[in-house]
């Protein structure tokens, strides 16, 4: 197991489903914090309510399970008030996008120092199954019976748009590269968003004709195109292929940020 | 080092049968005492990590371990070499 000295023992195993992705997510993360030689006792863990934010309940460092939508509201709270601590956030494509969509933009607006690790499956996985603002278009959920009709929220480029000072996307199958990017993101003063596309095996992929887990990774790195490679082909003027999404270093920058210590 | 699998952690997604470029976890066929069919090493010694590791001083792939959702793969310390004792029970 990785990162033995930042998991809570006697919680594992967690309540995940079988293969859900969520679990590597932690992995990497954890691995990201153990790189970045952080203290337990100096490192707060923050999250909103679903699957995804569960997590902080595994890990042993102080942490707030908040509201739903909220995380990130309480974590530049946390920072505001103690900006020696270094504060993580694990969201959902629900909690992060549809409830807490304002918190969310205006985090990035004020660039507060932390990092944000989304995992988005697509779906509100807690709940049951219902569409979410990164469902893909077409896709089945309980309240898209007939297929998504309306466009997702690309959360990786809304970040960028709103000003946060690192953002990058990988999936839970690039696992040394969601590595490096969670570990860049903490190296960088200011907000770090991180997007790691995930499976939902029980609530997105029985619906979507992705019943096993290795279908479903499949389904994530075939989909997952290098920005490198949609830049090459946009100046070529080539057609990007459909349902593909970016994967990468999508900014890193120093735009002024807000309770960096000195 | 010798690669093990936590049986009692083990949800049996069987990720680590994708990702091991030695396709040394195979998907297994016996449910175990917690109801999971968990996969099953064939001929671990093989593992870049088993070998090498001890030789660099840090992890070497590592892949199954990093993607393992639950936490269940790790390497134990094992002394090379080291002669097994059999015992045969009659
Ligand atoms: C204020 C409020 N509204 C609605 C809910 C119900 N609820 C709980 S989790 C959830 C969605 C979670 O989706 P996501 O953030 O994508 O997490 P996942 O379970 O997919 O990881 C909702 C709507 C709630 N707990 N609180
Ligand atoms: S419902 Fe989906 S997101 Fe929640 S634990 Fe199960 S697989 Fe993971
Ligand atoms: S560390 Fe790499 S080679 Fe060794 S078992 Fe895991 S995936 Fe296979
Ligand atoms: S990846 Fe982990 S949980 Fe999944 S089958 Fe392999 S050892 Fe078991
Ligand atoms: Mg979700």
């Amino acid at each position: 197991m990785i990162a033995p000295d930042w998991f809570r023992d006697d919680r594992l195993p967690h309540i995940y489903c079988t293969g859900c992705g969520n679990g590597t997510i932690i992995n990497c993360t954890l691995a990201g914090v153990e790189e970045m030689g952080w203290k337990r006792n100096e490192t707060v863990f923050v999250s909103g309510i679903g699957c995804s934010s569960r997590a902080p309940g595994y890990i042993l460092t102080d942490s707030l399970h908040t509201t739903h939508g909220r995380a990130l509201a309480f974590a530049t709270g946390v920072k505001m008030a103690r900006p020696d601590l270094h504060v993580v956030v694990f969201t959902g494509d629900g909690d992060l996008a549809a409830i807490g969509g304002n918190h969310f933009i205006h985090a990035c607006r004020r660039n507060v120092d932390m990092t944000v690790v989304c995992m988005n499956n697509h779906i509100y996985g807690m709940t049951g199954g219902q569409g979410s603002p990164t469902t893909p278009p077409g896709a089945i959920s309980t309240t898209t019976p007939y297929g998504m009709s309306e466009p997702a929220f690309d959360l990786a480029e809304l970040a960028v748009a709103a000003g946060a000072n690192y953002v990058a996307r990988w999936t839970s199958y690039h696992v040394k590269e969601l590595t490096k990017a969670v570990v860049a993101g903490m190296q960088t003063p200011g907000l770090a968003f991180i997007e790691a596309r995930t499976q939902c095996p029980t609530n997105y992929g029985r619906h979507n004709k992705l019943r096993s887990v290795p279908a479903m990774i499949e389904h994530l790195r075939s989909h997952a195109m290098l920005v490198q490679k949609r830049d090459r082909l946009v100046a070529e003027g080539k057609p990007i292929p459909e349902g593909t999404f970016t994967v990468g270093e999508l900014v890193r920058r120093s735009r002024p940020a807000m309770g960096v210590q000195r | 080092m010798k690669l093990v699998i936590d049986e009692s952690r083990c949800k049996g997604c069987n990720l680590c049968v994708l990702v091991c470029p030695y396709g040394i976890f195979r998907e297994g066929t016996e449910l175990n005492s917690r109801g999971i069919v968990a996969p099953v090493l064939d001929r671990p010694e093989r593992c870049t990590n088993c070998r090498l590791q001890a030789l660099y001083g840090r992890m070497l792939c590592g892949v199954c371990h990093m993607i393992c959702p639950d936490q269940a793969i790790s390497w134990v310390e094992e002394k090379p070499f080291e002669p097994h004792k059999v015992e045969v029970e009659f």
